[in-house]
This record gives structure tokens, C-alpha cells and sequence, in this order.
């Protein structure tokens, strides 16, 4: 590996401080999933690393205050799966969860990291956009809280200025009537990287038929970034999920998505299993609504 | 590179080391504490060749940094010998012959019993969630399947 210099910090004050006199030139490390591997294929150099893995106390929890879920940025992907706290409407979490790497990755792969990486790869990303999320970015002066479709920027770049910490992930809370779900694709079922990952959230009205909201977000829509796919999801507001309303939305997806082939899938297998995953995925929402 | 002190236990036992920034927890396992059952693979968290239990986690130690392991609780397969539930699992591998070239065997236990004490009766797809982390390039899943499904039927003392 190329050489570095770790610093260990006492607790998230200092580690904040570290970055006000640091942050131009360090980056952070949690866990290391994605970071360790890229230094060591030489992908990227990092002089310095602050090490925050060992600020759980202060920044790993998974807690409800006024309907919304605060989740600290340790947060682990295998405590997103056993959390009571994310049942329910917010079932598309666990699902994406237990999809997550293998049982090694997701024992300590974190919520924060994963959304800091920032590539298509990232499979939390579609989830938390599709739930609106928000981060909250903590450094010595100020806090400010930001909706996490603002914070990706692109492929690997972010809007995190060079003080911050990413220190808690926001979910607010969905409309009434409201589920969800999450699918995801690749060669083989565990540890791989996503050709194609969509998560849905559906909220109907008092009816319970006609859809009020979808939001639906996917890993690429155009470019190497997760975001979501607004048309899809005009082409679904105040219409009963009929066959009709899914070919209209299908056709939205395939007008909105604009996929390239790389070395993994070309541009339109990928977007073939988009439009069938769009089906599964209001299927599975529509029978989440009504098991309750 | 910055060097770091970094007392943990390992299979039990305390130890305190000198470790550089780039030191990962299987360098410090294999080189300085002469833990051999813990295999680099890929080195990227692939393969899993080298998991370990940390703090009761299963992880891949080549992705931990002996920096981070500051007060950790580390655990190889050699700490874990004279468990009962491993010893059956043993077993099974023999009788299986679920090790063909054996450089996954260590890492498979350590996942079977990591699979175990948290699901004493895992089905068949349990299992190969709970497996899904460590390669077998023999590509010998089917035995080891049967092997950890059979020790999981045993009665352990």
C-alpha cells in the first residue's frame, strides 16, 4: 500500500477539530470497504487518514425522535437489517440490506461511508434518495443538513467541504399509506456489484387505490450515479397501478434512462430489467400495502 | 507512515504491539503472531480467505487496519479449537470431505460457526447466505453445505 498517516482520534470533537486544521489533505476512514481497497490498487493516494471507526458511541445508533429515523454514519449495513426501528413502510431498507455484500462486508460496512463513496455501485444510495433523505454535516463551527440528492454531485464527488464529517443520515417520515421495496441484480446473488438496483416507495390515497406519490430511484439513470427518475414518477401520480399505468410508466423509465454499455452490461439489457424490476417492484409494494 | 500501539486480545490472550499505518489486521495475524490459518486471497475483501471474528463480528481482516484494532477482541480459528460446536464441524468436513485443496477450510469454519451461533438451526439457504463470503475455487460448496447442515443437527454437549 502507498504510505499514509493515521490519526486516532479521542472522540468526534477532536476528530472535528483534526479536520478544521486537516480536512484539505485527509481523507476518512471508517470501516475501509471501499477506501482500502482503492489504496491499495493504487487507485487513488491519501496522505493522511482520519480513522473514525472507533467513534461508535457517539455515532452509531438507529432512533426514532417525531417520526423521523435518525441513523448515526457508523451505522452498519447488518444493523439496518435486525433494526426493529425500519420495519414496515420502510421495509425496502432491510431488503436492500440483506442483498448488501456478504455477511464480512455487511458486518461492517456503514451507512455513511456508503452514501460518501458515491458511485453506482453504492447500493444505499437509491434507497435513502428514494426515501428523501437527508444528511447532516457536522464540523467545529456549524451544522447544516442537507437533502442527500444535493450532497451526490457525481461519480465519486460529493458536497462535502473539506472541514466536514458526514455524521447522521435523516429519514423523514413517508405520507400515510405508504410502502416500499428494493431489487437488485448482478452476476452472481452475493457480493457483487449491482448491474441494476431500484427502490420504490408508493404512497396512495385514502382510497388506497389511486397512487399519491412514487418515487422511484434507481443506481444509473444518466451517467454513473444513483438519482431518480422523475417521469417514471409523474407517470404513476394519480393512477390506480393498473397494466396500463405500468406500460405508460415502463415507457417513461425507457424515455428517462439513458444507459451506456460498459464492461459488466450493455446499456439496454440494463434497461430491459429496469422496466421489469418497475413492474416486480409495484407489484411488491401494492402487496406490502395490503399485508398491512 | 505513522506508527501505532495497539493492545488486543488475540485467541484470548492480550497482546500489545507496534504496528505502521498500512499494517492490516492479517499481516499482524499472520506475521507477528504466527496465526497461519488465516489466508490472504485477494487482499481486496473478496474472498474472505481471512475472516476472523472481530469483537464478535465476522469480517475480513486483510480490510482492518491493525490501527483500528486499538482494545479489539480477536478471534482466529486456533482460538476456537476446543470449541464443541467447531469440533463437530470438523467432523463433518471429514466425513464430507468438504476440503478439496483446503485453503477456504479455516475461513469456512470460522463463517459456519459465526453462521451457527447465530442461527442454531439454519436451513440450506441459510447456510449458503451465511457461507456466501468465503470463495471455494474447487468449487466444492455442495459438501460443505451438507457438512455444516449435519454439524448443525448434532448434539453439542
Amino acid at each position: 500500500m502507498p504510505p499514509y498517516d493515521i490519526y486516532v482520534p479521542e472522540d468526534l470533537q477532536d476528530a472535528l477539530r483534526y479536520m478544521d486544521d486537516n480536512g484539505e489533505t485527509t481523507s476518512i476512514i471508517a470501516r475501509g470497504t471501499d477506501l482500502l481497497p482503492r489504496l491499495r490498487r493504487r487507485l487513488i493516494s491519501a496522505s493522511d487518514l482520519l480513522d473514525i471507526s472507533g467513534l461508535e458511541k457517539e455515532m452509531r445508533y438507529i432512533r426514532e425522535v417525531d417520526g423521523t429515523i435518525q441513523l448515526g454514519a457508523l451505522t452498519t449495513v447488518s444493523d439496518l437489517e435486525g433494526s426493529p426501528l425500519l420495519g414496515r413502510e420502510l421495509e425496502l431498507i432491510r431488503d436492500a440490506a440483506v442483498k448488501f455484500g456478504a455477511p464480512q462486508i455487511r458486518n461492517v460496512a456503514t451507512v455513511g461511508g456508503n452514501l460518501c463513496s458515491a458511485t453506482s455501485s453504492e447500493d444505499l444510495i437509491p434507497v435513502f434518495l428514494a426515501l428523501d433523505a437527508k444528511v447532516r454535516l457536522s464540523s467545529v463551527k456549524k451544522e447544516r443538513v442537507l437533502p442527500l440528492r444535493d450532497f451526490i454531485l457525481g461519480k465519486r464527488t460529493i458536497f462535502r467541504k473539506s472541514g466536514e464529517i458526514l455524521t447522521e443520515v435523516e429519514l423523514p417520515p413517508l405520507p400515510p399509506n405508504s410502502s416500499s421495496a428494493y431489487e437488485k441484480i448482478g452476476r452472481r446473488n452475493s457480493l457483487i456489484i449491482a448491474l441494476v438496483n431500484m427502490a420504490a416507495v408508493i404512497s396512495m390515497e385514502e382510497d388506497m387505490e389511486t397512487v399519491r406519490q412514487a418515487r422511484i430511484a434507481l443506481n444509473r439513470v444518466a451517467g454513473r450515479v444513483p438519482q431518480r427518475a422523475p417521469s417514471t414518477e409523474a407517470s404513476l401520480a394519480g393512477k390506480r397501478l393498473t397494466q396500463d399505468a405500468l406500460s405508460n410508466a415502463q415507457a417513461a423509465l425507457a424515455s428517462e434512462l439513458s444507459l451506456t454499455d460498459d464492461f459488466r452490461a450493455s446499456g439496454a439489457y440494463r434497461l430491459e430489467i429496469a422496466k421489469i424490476y418497475l413492474g416486480r417492484l409495484l407489484d411488491r409494494c401494492a402487496s406490502r400495502l395490503g399485508g398491512g | 507512515m505513522s506508527k501505532h500501539f495497539v493492545t488486543m486480545t488475540v485467541n484470548g490472550t492480550e497482546q500489545s504491539l507496534h504496528v505502521d499505518s498500512a499494517d492490516t489486521l492479517l499481516n499482524v495475524l499472520r506475521d507477528r503472531l504466527n496465526l497461519k490459518s488465516v489466508k490472504e486471497g485477494c487482499g481486496t475483501g473478496d474472498c474472505g480467505l481471512c475472516s476472523v471474528l472481530l469483537d464478535g463480528r465476522l469480517v475480513n481482516s486483510c480490510l482492518i487496519l491493525a490501527a483500528q484494532c486499538r482494545g479489539a477482541s480477536v478471534t482466529t480459528l486456533e482460538g476456537l479449537l476446543e470449541d464443541p460446536r467447531v469440533k463437530v464441524l470438523q467432523e463433518k468436513f471429514l466425513k464430507y470431505n468438504a476440503a478439496q485443496c483446503g485453503f477456504c477450510t479455516p475461513a469456512m469454519l470460522v463463517a459456519a460457526k459465526d453462521l451457527l451461533a447465530k442461527n442454531a438451526s439454519p436451513t440450506a439457504d441459510d447456510i449458503k447466505v451465511g457461507i456466501s463470503g468465503v470463495l471455494c475455487r474447487c468449487t466444492g460448496y455442495y459438501p460443505i453445505i451438507q457438512a455444516i447442515e449435519e454439524a448443525s443437527e448434532a448434539k453439542v454437549q
